[in-house]
Parts: C-alpha cells; structure tokens; sequence
C-alpha cells in the first residue's frame, strides 16, 4: 500500500517537473508574442486577455515611428552572402579532409575547430581598423566577411561530418570508371549529402541572422541588421516594449521556420560533434 | 599522382579565408596590443611602448572587477546550465506524450537571437510591469522591494538566468542523447541487485555521464566566457558595473573609449583564459583524458 502511494507521488512529481520545464522554455517567447500583439495600454501591465491588435507591426514597418524593413533586408542579405560563400567553401575543403588523411589533416582540423573558441571581440578590433581604413564600415560586404569566421569553421566540421558517413566503395567505382575527383564530388558525394549540406546552411544562415557584436561595432546606419536594430526601440521614454516585441517576433520567425524544416538534425548541428 | 592539383584546388580556398580571418586578428590585435593608440587622438596606431597596456590592466580596478564579474558569471550559468540540464534529461528521457511534447520545445530558447533574449528577459523583470517580477513577489513577499536589475548581485544572477534559459535546455537534449546510448541491461540488473533510484542515479548514471558532463562543462564555460550580448541588450554593463563582463570591458574599452591599444591588451589576457580551456575542451573530446 505504501508502495502504491509512493508510486503515485513519484508519478505526479515527474509529470509536475516536465510541466515546469514546459513553462520554463516556453513562457519567454510565449510573453514576447503576447506583447506583440497588445494595445499600448495593455502592456505596462500583466494582462493576459485584450483585444489583439495589429497596431505595433504597423508602428516597425511603416517608418512612422519606425522603419525595420531595411534591417530585415540587410539581415537577409548578409546572412545569405555568408551561407552562399562559407557552405561551398566548406563542402570542397571538408571532402579533402574527410577522403584523403594525410600528414596535417588532424592539426588542420583542430585548428578549424579552436578557431571558434576565440571571443569576437578580439576579431572585431583589428577588423574595424581594417575596414575603416578601406572604407567598408557600414557595408553588407564587411558584416559577411567577418561572419565567416563564425560560420566557415562550423560549416567545415559538420560536413565533415556527413562525408563520413558516407561509404566510399560509390566514389571508389567511380574513380575506377574515369572519374576525377571533381566529377566524384559534384555528381556522387554532393547530391549524397544534400540533406547534411542543407542542414549546415539553415545553421550557418541563423548563426549569421543571430549575430550582434560584428553588427553593433561595424554597422551604424545602411547595414544596420534586424538584432542590433532592436536596440533603435529604445526611445526618450525608455524602450517602448511593445514594438520591441513586434520586432522580435520578425528575429525569431525566420528562425523558428528554418529550424522546423531541419529539426532532425537540430541537436546534431548545434553541438557540432561536441558530444558524441 | 592524379588529383594531387584537384585537392590542392579544393582544400585551399576555406583554409585561405579560415587563416585569414582568424590568424590576422590574432597577429594585428597582438601587435596593437604593444601600441599606445587612442583613436580620437590619432587615426594611425602610436608608438610602441612595450607591455605597458598590460601593466596598466594589471593596476586597473576595473579590469580586475571585470574579471570577478566573469568568474561569478561563469560559474553561476555554467552550474546552473548542466544542473538543471541533468534533472530536465532525466524527467525527459521516460516515455510518455507530455515528455515527447517538451522534447520537441527544448531547441527553441537556444533558437532565440542573445540580444533578443537580454531585452525580453529585461522586459519580465521590470519592476512595476514585468511579469516574473510579478511572479516572483507573489512567491517570495519579502523580495517585492527588490528591484533586480537594479541590485548587483541579482542583476548578475539574471543574467545568468536568461543564459541558463538558452543552454540548460540544449544541455538536456545532450544528455538525453547520452542517456540513450546506455544500455538498458547495466540499469535492470542494477535494480535486481535492489538498487533504489537515488543509489541507481548516484552510482551508475551519474559514473557513466561523467565523460559527457567533463565536455559539457568545458564547452558551457566557454561560452560563459565569451558570453556579450545579452549585457549589452539586459543591464547595459550595470548597475554600476557590477554586470561588465571582460568581454564587455574590452568592448567598452575598444568602442566606447576608443582606446585601441588598451582595448587589444584586454582582448589577449580574455584569450589567454579561453585558451586553457579550450585545450582542456580539445584534450577531453579526443579522449585523452585531462
């Protein structure tokens, strides 16, 4: 009998905890997408039923009192400038590295790999200095060359990752058929991991969409992206956190889309093989 | 040999902009770091003047109060991170509908852009409408005086909060991994042996986790370290200064004061210390051991 109760409490206290870690996670963004869509005056206080509104896209959109449509532009662009040069740079060195260990592979490797712990504000000095001097602050162009460091050696390790796990006897016929290893990589290997290529870029695309230290330093007016544009809600009355949410929404959808089209992959792509 | 020109043609073109992106930085900073340069009084880096910017963080008060804030950061998401992870993997690894559905959350707060997350959770703790300052005086009556972003410790504590809400999530699904790829036999012959749960957990989960949570560790402490954007978008650094991070510090430093050789000096001394653990990091993933 004893037993039974035991077993009931220990049953209620997992289902109480799982709850919990529910709310935890969720209630956040949960909040944040409320806030959205309130009246200004339901804001500044903790209501939970009002008439949803539209009224605070408008306020971000419509340049009255504020504009987010080039920042979403700019987002997009330097994101995409980024995926569109560190995901094929990546897939050809990765096959290298992944088909053909010779002497340095593995130093290479680990030096890609500690590249990412190096902290962007030690990147970002010089190349401020640098752009300065070339006169490319402000510009798209700046912001995708210095995401790169962030994004290449990423992108570089995970499709490593998936070209071992390839079988290599498919190239090895090929080979023996006439192909160069060029043909093998973009007829064979390629297509093969087409859905570890994509995964790779929806990942490298919101590592570059997230980023904020390169844009808050490098951008000031014309490259200005959607996260260091957040800060523009902050008006002569404080942060005016209805719009502030409204534009968070626009950070976080893009986001949240890409990472459904992949989620299977999602673990596996966040911890880069740091577990395995 | 056929295809030796091919692989050159292949590998070069990453490692080329890989290098180039990562070792300039590291040469450039270095050498301003030996650089006496303030932006605002000369657009060409100054004169050499040896370790002196090292020298001057060793006597700033506020480098060294920047250092305390990080460790005191760190240490806080880092134990808060892989706790809470753990009990969330734990609850989550049993079978049932209600867990499935929270499995399928735990990659959204990670998902969500730092300087988002600063701003949001800065949001919540407003004092007069935030609504975990809400909560919270609800729960703890005594606590309905404080402010939280406007007290050092507790500003300190929130931050770390709205890093532990991105990573202990991501932690579990780590672990929830790990848990999986332990056979089941070494669990069930454990309870033949009459092992109740806390004796399952202490003595065989948590023995078998233990590589898992060494890099687990290593990497969120990492990450603590280079943690930035969220004290720009959260407490701005404050109150006082009780949140600059080192990181922070050196962006102030760097882009506030415009004080570049000062500024690439700090940046070294924060490499330094990401260094040794990413060796720790690097060593414990190959297996070495530490």
């Amino acid at each position: 009998m004893k037993h039974k109760v035991m077993k009931r409490v220990g049953w209620a206290f997992e289902k109480l905890a799982a709850l919990a870690a529910l709310f935890f996670i969720l209630f956040p963004i949960f909040w944040l997408v409320l806030t959205a869509f309130k009246p200004e005056k339901y804001v500044y206080s903790n209501a939970f039923i009002f008439p949803p509104v539209l009224d605070n896209f408008n306020a971000i959109f419509s340049g009255n009192p504020l504009d987010f449509r080039p920042n979403f532009a700019n987002s997009l662009i330097i994101s995409s400038g980024t995926v569109l040069i560190a995901v094929p740079l990546a897939v050809m060195a990765s096959y290298v590295l992944s088909r053909y260990a010779f002497k340095g592979s593995t130093p290479i490797l680990i030096w890609v790999l500690s590249t990412q712990f190096l902290p962007p504000v030690v990147v970002v000095i010089p190349f401020f200095v640098l752009f300065r001097r070339l006169g490319l602050l402000d510009t798209h162009i700046s912001l995708i060359i210095i995401d790169l460091s962030i994004t290449l050696p990423y992108a570089l390790w995970m499709i490593k990752g998936f070209v071992d796990t390839l079988p290599i006897e498919v190239e090895e016929a090929a080979m023996v058929d006439g192909c160069s290893e060029f043909q093998v990589l973009r007829h064979i290997t390629v297509p093969l991991i087409m859905p570890g290529v994509i995964t790779t870029a929806v990942f490298a695309f919101i590592i570059s969409w997230n980023e904020f230290l390169y844009a808050l330093v490098l951008t000031s007016e014309e490259a200005t992206t959607m996260t260091v544009a957040l800060l523009s809600t902050l008006t002569h009355r404080g942060v005016q956190w209805e719009w502030m949410s409204a534009a968070g929404m626009l950070v976080m959808i893009p986001v949240f889309i890409l990472s459904m089209t992949i989620r299977r992959h999602f673990v596996q792509g966040l911890t880069m093989g740091a577990v395995k | 040999m056929r295809g030796k020109y091919t692989k050159f043609v292949l590998l070069t073109p990453a490692l080329l902009v890989v290098l180039v992106i990562t070792a300039y930085p590291l040469i450039n900073t270095f050498t301003l770091s030996l650089r006496e340069w303030r932006l605002d009084r000369s657009p060409t880096p100054g004169d050499f003047v040896g370790l002196d910017n090292y020298v001057r963080a060793f006597g700033d008060r506020f480098f060294w109060n920047s250092v305390q804030v990080t460790i005191t950061f760190t240490i806080i998401s880092v134990v808060m991170s892989v706790v809470i992870g753990l009990a969330m993997a734990l609850i989550l690894q049993k079978p049932s509908k209600l867990n499935t559905l929270v499995k399928t959350t735990l990659i959204f707060p990670f998902a969500v852009s730092p300087a988002l997350k600063g701003f949001s959770w800065r949001f919540m703790l407003n004092p007069s409408w935030g609504i975990y300052d809400t909560m919270m005086d609800a729960v703890f009556p005594f606590a309905s005086d404080v402010v939280w972003l406007a007290h050092p410790f507790w500003a300190q504590f929130w931050l770390a909060v709205s890093e532990v809400w991105g990573w202990a999530p991501l932690i579990a699904l780590m672990f929830i991994g790990a848990l999986g790829s332990i056979s089941p036999d070494i669990f069930e012959s454990a309870k033949v042996e009459g092992a109740n749960n806390y004796q399952l957990f202490r003595h065989v989960t948590l023995p078998l986790l233990r590589p898992v949570i060494v890099i687990i560790t290593l990497l969120k402490t990492i990450f603590s370290l280079k943690m930035f954007d969220q004290v720009v978008t959260m407490t701005g650094g404050g109150p006082g200064r009780a949140t600059q991070t080192l990181n922070y510090f050196v962006y102030l430093q760097g882009f506030r004061y415009i004080d570049m050789g000062y500024a690439s000096a700090l940046a070294y001394l924060l490499i330094v210390a990401l260094t040794i653990f990413a060796i720790f990091y690097v060593r414990a993933l190959s297996g070495e051991g530490i």
